[in-house]
């Protein structure tokens, strides 16, 4: 029988703090990327060494896409969107790995025997996919008020173009605001959580067919992570561009994709 | 068998029809842009990766669905 646990399950007490399996797996990514940033900044050298290559990689993507799609305040927002890339990036390629998920104490739980893995991926968590969908809520939120400034952020979001039709327009525009923290977070965890559990059931039929996904679970993990970080910049841009902006910067854009012939 | 496991199988079934044919038509446009403007590739792909997650959100919400159902209201 496959045992498929919805919530993370706690290891162990610190005081009144319930350390669970899947933030023991978000410090190991936290750990592995300081490790990353403290070599970077000690051993960067003009001609990259593989390693430097291959930490540069993800942020170099990641800066393009910023830069050229970020809107304006692109330097101010790179650090938490790449920050946001690597760390759901890492945190998905983990749960791959051998022995994460499948490492751990056998409990018992009414009757049943059931394996508590010492290390859960951490986005298979919903405490930790909320708490970065609840980040860039706030961030698209700051920067929308340090745009228009609190009462012109409200009115865009209350009271949209045009007069005519906001009454209708704007509950529905405060719902989709709100939205965006479900379904940033539910994403995210639904996409890795249903990779676990067909890994679970894939295991359960015959080991052999776990090895058909796993190119697919990298896959997946990598595109989840890009639409994350794509969506949280988004969210910044439209929260800072208003409808006026829009058209001055419309006639602008073709510029730079005429530069490129 | 039990009822809530069929609720929460038809929930992500009849859930995701909606965003499979929606991910199929965003796709096949995306591609044929590509395929008739090979060079709108880096312009087409922040609104393209947008369009498609946003597009899979409501299959995400079947989801949602389907697990409150198997683990909190089943249970």
């Amino acid at each position: 029988m496959v045992h498929v646990s919805l919530k993370a399950e706690p290891l162990f007490a610190i005081g009144p703090w319930m350390v669970t399996n899947s933030m023991l797996g978000a410090l190991l990514v936290s750990v592995l990327l300081v490790a990353a940033a403290l070599y970077i900044r000690r051993r960067a050298s003009v001609i990259p060494t593989r390693l430097q290559s291959l930490i540069e990689l993800p942020f170099e993507f990641v800066f393009g896409m910023v830069r050229d799609q970020g809107g304006r305040h692109w330097r101010e927002i790179l650090p938490l969107i790449a920050t946001i890339f690597m760390f759901i990036l890492l945190a998905n390629w983990m749960g791959i790995l051998p022995g994460v998920g499948t490492i751990g104490l056998i409990e018992h739980e009414g009757g049943e025997e059931v394996l508590v893995p010492f290390i859960r991926p951490a986005a298979a968590d919903l405490n930790f996919t909320l708490g970065l969908a609840l980040l860039a809520f706030v961030t698209f939120i700051y920067f929308g008020i340090k745009a228009h400034g609190p009462g012109g952020y409200a009115k865009a979001v209350l009271l949209p173009e045009p007069k005519l039709l906001s009454p209708l327009m704007g509950p529905i525009e405060l719902i989709s605001h709100l939205s965006r923290v479900i379904s940033l977070s539910m994403r995210l965890f639904g996409n890795v959580f249903a990779g676990e559990v067909l890994v679970l059931v894939l295991l359960a039929i015959g080991p052999v067919f776990v090895f058909s996904v796993f190119g697919l679970e990298l896959l997946f993990g990598a595109v989840q992570a890009l639409v994350f970080a794509i969506l949280a910049m988004t969210y910044v841009v439209l929260a800072t561009t208003s409808h006026h902006a829009e058209g001055e910067s419309s006639e602008h854009a073709p510029e730079p994709a005429s530069g490129s012939h | 068998m039990d009822l809530t496991t069929l609720a929460a199988g038809l929930a992500i079934g009849l859930g995701g029809i909606g965003p499979g044919i929606g991910l199929g038509i965003g796709v096949s446009k995306a591609m044929e842009a590509i395929g008739r403007n090979p060079e709108s590739y880096g312009t087409l792909f922040v609104p393209y990766v947008l369009g498609i997650a946003l597009t899979e959100a409501v299959a995400i919400y079947a989801l949602v669905v389907a697990l409150i159902i198997l683990f909190v209201a089943g249970a």
